[in-house]
């Protein structure tokens, strides 16, 4: 199924040459070579049913009916080496360093403004800046608990940081999911690697929910707070809380009262100490912030800023990973940290300024332009794909509001193969991939070894998000 | 951090959230629910094959007497009377307490308490789901419609297995016993009253084998034949067969029996969050569970079964609608 593989010419992650596997790859290729495509179609089916029965899915909404689907599963896991594993966890821990610094620092001396770092103007432009958070001490001064920081590879075999996603990352249950289901599907492959563990996973957030609770809770009550059963990423708040063994509570299981939060039980109210809240700022509390959210939880803010309940992460990390901001985080590394950074961003042109500006505007077919505020894949144009009229209506909306965006030369994504099924004719071809490693900042910085692998199962497309027709593969980092 | 290992007591004691309490009665009323459905409609089918050439009012009649088990209406559909019952009964999903719906409710429920339940429990909810929805859960219904019911009742069957196996005892737990019992007696009752409406009025003019018949399947609608067969032998005196239904002590699916375990789950839930307290739906069924305990076949008969199921209906109502009070509503 490999015999008429493509390596179109881009980095490809198995193959060095055609028909030369990397090392570490080989003994993957020879065991997936080996079988044949009834098989492998079994294996596929046998992970797909496991998916629905696990109520894997996620909610598509469409005019009248909501389909529920599976984010579709790539079978051919994602393979990366101890070493190279090495300098990306180094980088990602400097990386979060130097962004929980920021936070702290632009909610309190603002130094980094001061010393003409970042210009003002950037942050006080930024739509997720909380002016509440100014001089509000969080609990041991950590911002970002959870981070996922999405990489990618270019061409040159390098690994680039896309975008950190300090709100509220999601997709860790789908890398604990996944890994579940190829050690079933695959087992004798499976055995064949050293794969590091990422069980662990679900312990170590509950450690760090646990280190930022308020002093005067000596067995914090800790609960995920979830925008409901409807939100598409309920199946992982669920997951989380069950393998967390901690309650999943919604707005209206929860109350402030004097400044504290309480959750409503069926014996009364009980004491909520740390909330891990898969909710953005906005709709946390309609006093504080969109006074129509019906999901949030009103006072909840107040009692925030107490110190009377806990929250992860911060309120007001969206600063740190707004697209305008993104391109200043070597500056912060070189600034709180006198370091050069391990991991390098990708070129990024800042319309903001008058310089960059003018390049992306001559240069717009050959540029990624994004809005700084959208993620998701939305607010995206891709300049060498865009029609003439969508490059005018996007130099148009850059003219209008030049803070609002940023552009990047198109980074050619790294590709692998997927099991590719066409016409129930199975084959291995090359899709573009990057990789979303989890982060946690508690008593340390614990990054779990591998992440998710967004999988772009177009032919030729390099965006990868779910919500665009994107899937996952098990990614597995190597002992040594 | 060190993480601490809960004693029994605050594992017990553990809070529980109002919506969680609340979802997990639902689910499982609807899983209960489901199985009583489609009990009554295999049943039926059973016996109308059985009966031979009925006359075709009392022949309707038998299908329309089903309806009211979950209050519903005969649809403006066309085909007889049988398959327009079978039909809205089993998969129209507008009409609440048909199969599909009742198995969508309890999946709903279910996926709003995922972290509160077992896998395995989750795992058979949410397969049922799927299966009715299926082309396959189509077919069968139109060959082999006996099959089709009997794998709904043991979705329910292996579900509250489940529950019973992998379930820590905890007020979770007693929550969906809870429901199951209140549901139970509820369902129970609407099965007698559907099938006196079923035969009653012609009783006299049935002859003795036919109403012997229609004994049996009110009793086999209840899920006791053979427990009545041991304990009757071959007599389905009408009178035994209700006093069997409503009195049998030890008869897991009598109205007494489930009274009792509704009432142990009340009573351990207030011990849980308010001991001090007397709980009003407790208080409800510790005087029904009374009533049960000395309670005269005669004079229920004297009652007139219909009327006796009724007050027992109600007051098993009422004492739902004081759980939802106490424990859904903070």
């Amino acid at each position: 199924m490999f015999e008429s593989y493509d390596l179109t010419g881009v980095f490809d992650e198995m193959f060095e040459a055609p028909g030369a596997p990397r090392p570490h790859y080989a003994p993957a290729l020879e065991r997936l070579s080996r079988l044949d495509a009834t098989s492998f179609q079994r294996r596929r089916r046998m992970a797909d049913v496991t998916f629905v029965n696990q109520g894997i899915t996620f909610t598509v909404y469409s005019d009248k009916l909501n389909v529920e689907r599976i984010f579709p599963f790539d079978l051919v896991p994602r393979i990366i080496t101890a070493r190279e594993w090495d300098i990306i966890e180094r980088g990602l821990v400097q990386r979060i360093t130097a962004l929980n610094l920021f936070c702290k620092d632009i909610y309190h001396d603002q130094r980094i403004l001061t010393d003409r770092v970042i210009d003002p103007a950037l942050i006080y432009g930024a739509k997720m800046f909380r002016r509440e958070m100014i001089g509000f001490p969080v609990p041991r001064d950590i911002y970002i608990h959870i981070c996922g920081t999405d990489l990618v590879r270019g061409g040159d075999g390098q690994y680039y940081v896309l975008e950190d996603n300090g709100r509220t990352p999601s997709g860790v249950s789908y890398v604990l999911e996944n890994r579940t289901v190829m050690k079933k599907v695959f087992p004798q492959l499976f055995d064949d690697y050293q794969v590091r563990a990422i069980e662990d996973y679900p312990l170590n957030l509950l450690n760090t929910l646990s280190h930022i609770a308020p002093r005067h809770a000596d067995n914090p009550t800790i609960a995920i707070l979830t925008p409901g059963i409807y939100n598409s990423a309920y199946f992982e708040h669920s997951f989380l809380a069950r393998q967390m063994g901690i309650e999943l509570v919604e707005g209206q299981d929860l109350l402030v009262e004097n400044n504290f939060v309480y959750m409503r039980t069926t014996a009364g109210l009980r004491r909520v100490d740390v909330l891990y809240r898969r909710l953005d700022d906005d709709f946390l509390d309609p006093l504080s912030f969109r006074p129509d959210s019906l999901l949030g939880v009103p006072g909840l803010m107040n009692a925030y800023r107490m110190g009377n309940v806990s929250l992860a992460n911060a309120v007001g990390t969206g600063v740190a990973d707004d697209k305008a901001i993104y391109p200043f985080v070597p500056d912060m590394i070189r600034y709180y940290l006198k370091q050069e950074p391990i991991l390098p961003n990708v070129p990024t042109y800042v319309c903001a300024r008058d310089t960059d500006r003018k390049f992306v505007l001559e240069n717009l077919d050959k540029l990624v332009v994004k809005a700084t505020n959208e993620s998701g894949g939305y607010g995206m144009l891709m300049g060498h794909q865009a029609t003439q009229t969508e490059r005018e209506k996007f130099a148009e909306l850059i003219r209008e509001d030049p803070r609002n965006y940023i552009a990047q030369p198109i980074v050619e994504l790294s590709q692998h193969p997927s099991a590719i099924d066409e016409g129930g004719k199975l084959r291995f071809e090359g899709r573009r991939i990057d990789l979303r490693p989890y982060i946690l900042s508690g008593d340390k910085v614990i990054v779990m070894p591998g992440g998710l692998t967004r999988v772009a199962l177009r032919r030729g497309s390099l965006v990868v998000n779910s919500s665009q027709g994107g899937g996952s593969k098990d990614t597995w980092v190597l002992e040594e | 951090m060190d993480l601490m290992i809960p004693t029994e007591e605050s594992a017990l004691r553990r809070p529980l959230l109002s919506r969680v309490a609340d979802s997990l009665y639902w689910m499982s009323r609807y899983v209960e629910r489901a199985e009583h459905v489609a009990r009554g409609l295999r049943i039926t089918t059973n016996l109308l094959m059985d009966v031979g050439d009925l006359p075709d009012e009392l022949y309707d009649r038998q299908w329309l007497s089903l309806l009211s088990l979950v209050g519903a209406t005969l649809p403006d559909s066309p085909g007889d009377v049988g398959s327009r019952v079978t039909r809205t009964l089993s998969f129209d999903a507008g009409c609440n307490g048909s199969l599909v719906s009742s198995i969508a409710n309890a999946r709903e429920n279910a996926r709003a308490v995922r972290s509160e339940i077992s896998a395995e429990m989750w795992e058979t909810i949410n397969a049922a789901y799927w299966t009715i929805r299926s082309d396959e859960a189509r077919q069968k219904f139109e060959e082999q419609p006996e099959e089709f019911y009997t794998s709904i009742i043991n979705v329910s069957m292996l579900f509250q297995g489940q529950t019973e196996e992998t379930l820590p005892q905890s007020q979770r737990w007693m929550f969906v016993r809870l429901a199951k019992a209140l549901e139970r007696i509820d369902m129970t009752c609407r099965i007698v009253q559907a099938r006196l409406d079923a035969f009653e009025e012609v009783e006299d003019a049935l002859d003795a084998p036919l109403r012997t018949i229609q004994w049996m399947s009110t009793i086999r609608m209840c899920c006791g034949i053979e427990a009545y067969r041991r304990r009757f032998m071959a007599d389905f005196d009408p009178l035994k067969v209700a006093g069997f239904i409503i009195l049998e002590e030890t008869f897991p699916r009598s109205i007494r029996f489930n009274v009792s375990e509704a009432l142990d789950a009340i009573s351990r839930i207030r011990k849980l969050t308010t001991p001090e307290t007397i709980d009003p739906a407790e208080r409800v069924l510790g005087r029904l569970d009374a009533d049960l305990d000395y309670a005269d076949l005669s004079e229920i008969a004297r009652v007139g079964f219909r009327e006796y199921l009724k007050s027992v209906q109600s007051r098993v109502h009422e004492a739902g609608v004081l759980v939802q009070q106490t424990y859904f509503l903070k």
